[in-house]
């Protein structure tokens, strides 16, 4: 991974100029928007006045006429806002992600596919709406590692006819990394933030054992970690193997320095991350300025943030069977 | 339905102390399980026996009758010979072995560099993360199966049918002072 002082020579000598460019094209479309909201702003106040003054029908006639062109402005808004986006992404993320870390590669549209999601067995709920975008993929050393934003939801609906209303509720939402772990295994361990022990104690414990939509309760040794999480897997020798006493160190301080929790589990000799996050990643602002280089940080910061599991959770110590 | 009431309570009676009953059988037949696993661990690590002695035998002379005693002892163990207490020696046996290549390799840098070695090396670390494993996951379920032999109401139906307490696996000193590969 390449430094800080690396990456800002890098951004002077390549993403300077491309970034001026970006940002003029930035402020003309701000421009254009700011100029059609001024209009309307005008013309919406005379047409009010003389909405007053007409009869009910040309009035409503009016209305219709200025509807439709507030709609077209906003729909050539946000398509400006979308393809500067777009470019940003492609030209400015694309170059810093694959100079910052050799061996990546960034799909700005691409994402972990539902299948992946579910397949990690970290969230049980069925998903209704699904929605991923900016994946990074690549090696990082020995470690195959990919990692994407989520936003996977579930729908209730309650009363009927009229009253019939939907409501969108989120399973998870933040940053879902998938690495390849450095330990051969067969079966299946789950890791999840610990809530009905933390709320009942010893009792929570026995009800933790009796949840049947996950495998069996794996009771470790070490307290903190007890504390913080629950364990389910298919074998309680494989699952220990893979929750080494230094391991869960490492998960506990990894932990510590997140906000949100942390959800991981091991399928398949690959380990899947969860990180519950409100930021968008890799996402330039509209209304502010996104060509400085406190932006390219943000983001050379969030590509960080992204692998920071190989390191955290030592995954390029192999030093097992498995290479 | 004062009839109705006595049945539902005879009922429970009845079941509560069967369920406690398949509870402690079931965490019996855990210990036993893993048990099974640790053992099985454990012997792959003895198959290994002839590689490490070959690893080190030109290179550590003054250990020769630790080879000599470990390879005499392998024989009678994958013979099925040995009692409980000559196999956990005979353990502690392999594992001073490992030690010795350990040490050794530190010495002479050509066999931490030859293929073998490094084969070796890595098929141990593995079998020494699963043995650890397989000897935390029987210390968690023989504590578990203790509590229930120890606690209320589960003691009651445990000292009924002669459920005893299991000890846990205590290291070796020497075992302990065994260099940790550090993970």
């Amino acid at each position: 991974m390449k430094t800080l002082e690396q990456i800002q020579e890098f951004y002077e000598s390549e993403l300077k100029q491309s970034l001026a460019a970006m940002e003029q094209d930035r402020q003309k479309m701000i421009s254009k928007a700011m100029a059609f909201v001024g209009i309307f702003g005008v013309v919406g106040l005379v047409g009010g006045l003389l909405i007053t003054q007409m009869g009910a029908h040309n009035g409503v006639l009016l209305l219709i006429v200025l509807g439709i062109c507030v709609a077209i402005g906003v729909g050539a808004f946000s398509a400006a806002n979308k393809n500067y986006k777009s470019g940003y992404k492609s030209q400015i993320i694309h170059k810093l992600i694959t100079f910052a870390q050799p061996g990546l590669e960034y799909w700005p549209e691409g994402g972990i596919s539902k299948e992946i999601f579910t397949g990690s067995k970290l969230f049980t709920h069925s998903i209704d709406r699904y929605h991923c975008e900016d994946l990074v993929r690549g090696k990082v050393d020995k470690t195959e590692i990919l990692f994407s934003e989520i936003h996977a939801e579930y729908k209730t609906t309650s009363g009927t006819g009229k009253n019939r209303r939907t409501e969108w509720h989120t399973i998870f939402k933040g940053l879902f990394v998938v690495a390849d772990f450095n330990k051969h295994f067969r079966g299946r361990t789950v890791v999840l933030p610990d809530t009905a022990q933390k709320a009942f104690g010893l009792f929570g414990q026995t009800l933790q054992s009796w949840n049947p939509s996950r495998d069996e309760l794996i009771r470790l040794e070490d307290v903190e970690f007890e504390k913080e999480f629950v364990v389910y897997g298919t074998d309680q020798v494989e699952s220990r193997y893979i929750l080494s006493p230094a391991l869960m160190e490492r998960i506990l301080e990894f932990r510590r320095r997140l906000r949100d929790g942390l959800y991981l589990s091991f399928v398949g000799s690959k380990v899947y991350v969860a990180i519950p996050l409100d930021t968008n990643l890799f996402e330039p602002k509209t209304f502010s300025s996104a060509a400085g280089f406190e932006s390219i940080k943000e983001y050379y910061d969030q590509l960080r943030f992204g692998l920071a599991i190989v390191d955290e959770l030592n995954l390029n110590t192999r030093i097992w069977t498995k290479e | 339905m004062p009839v109705l009431f006595g049945l539902v309570i005879l009922g429970l009676i009845v079941l509560v102390p069967v369920l406690m009953y398949n509870s402690l059988v079931g965490k019996r037949n855990q210990v036993a399980n893993i048990f099974g696993t640790m053992d099985a661990m454990l012997k792959k690590r003895w198959d290994l026996v002839p590689n490490l002695v070959e690893t080190v035998k030109g290179y550590a002379q003054h250990e020769k009758s630790l080879f000599e005693t470990v390879t005499a002892a392998r024989s009678r163990a994958m013979g099925g010979q040995m009692s409980d207490d000559e196999m956990v020696q005979y353990d502690n046996a392999v594992s001073k072995l490992v030690g010795v290549m350990r040490a050794t390799v530190e010495n002479y840098p050509q066999v931490k560099a030859g293929e073998n070695f490094l084969h070796l090396q890595r098929t141990l670390n593995e079998l020494e993360e699963q043995i650890s494993a397989a000897r935390r996951a029987f210390n968690a379920a023989v504590t578990d199966y203790n509590n229930s032999v120890d606690m209320f109401p589960t003691n009651i139906i445990a000292s009924m049918f002669g459920f005893q307490r299991k000890g846990l696996l205590e290291f070796e000193a020497q075992a302990r002072q065994n260099p940790s590969v550090g993970f």
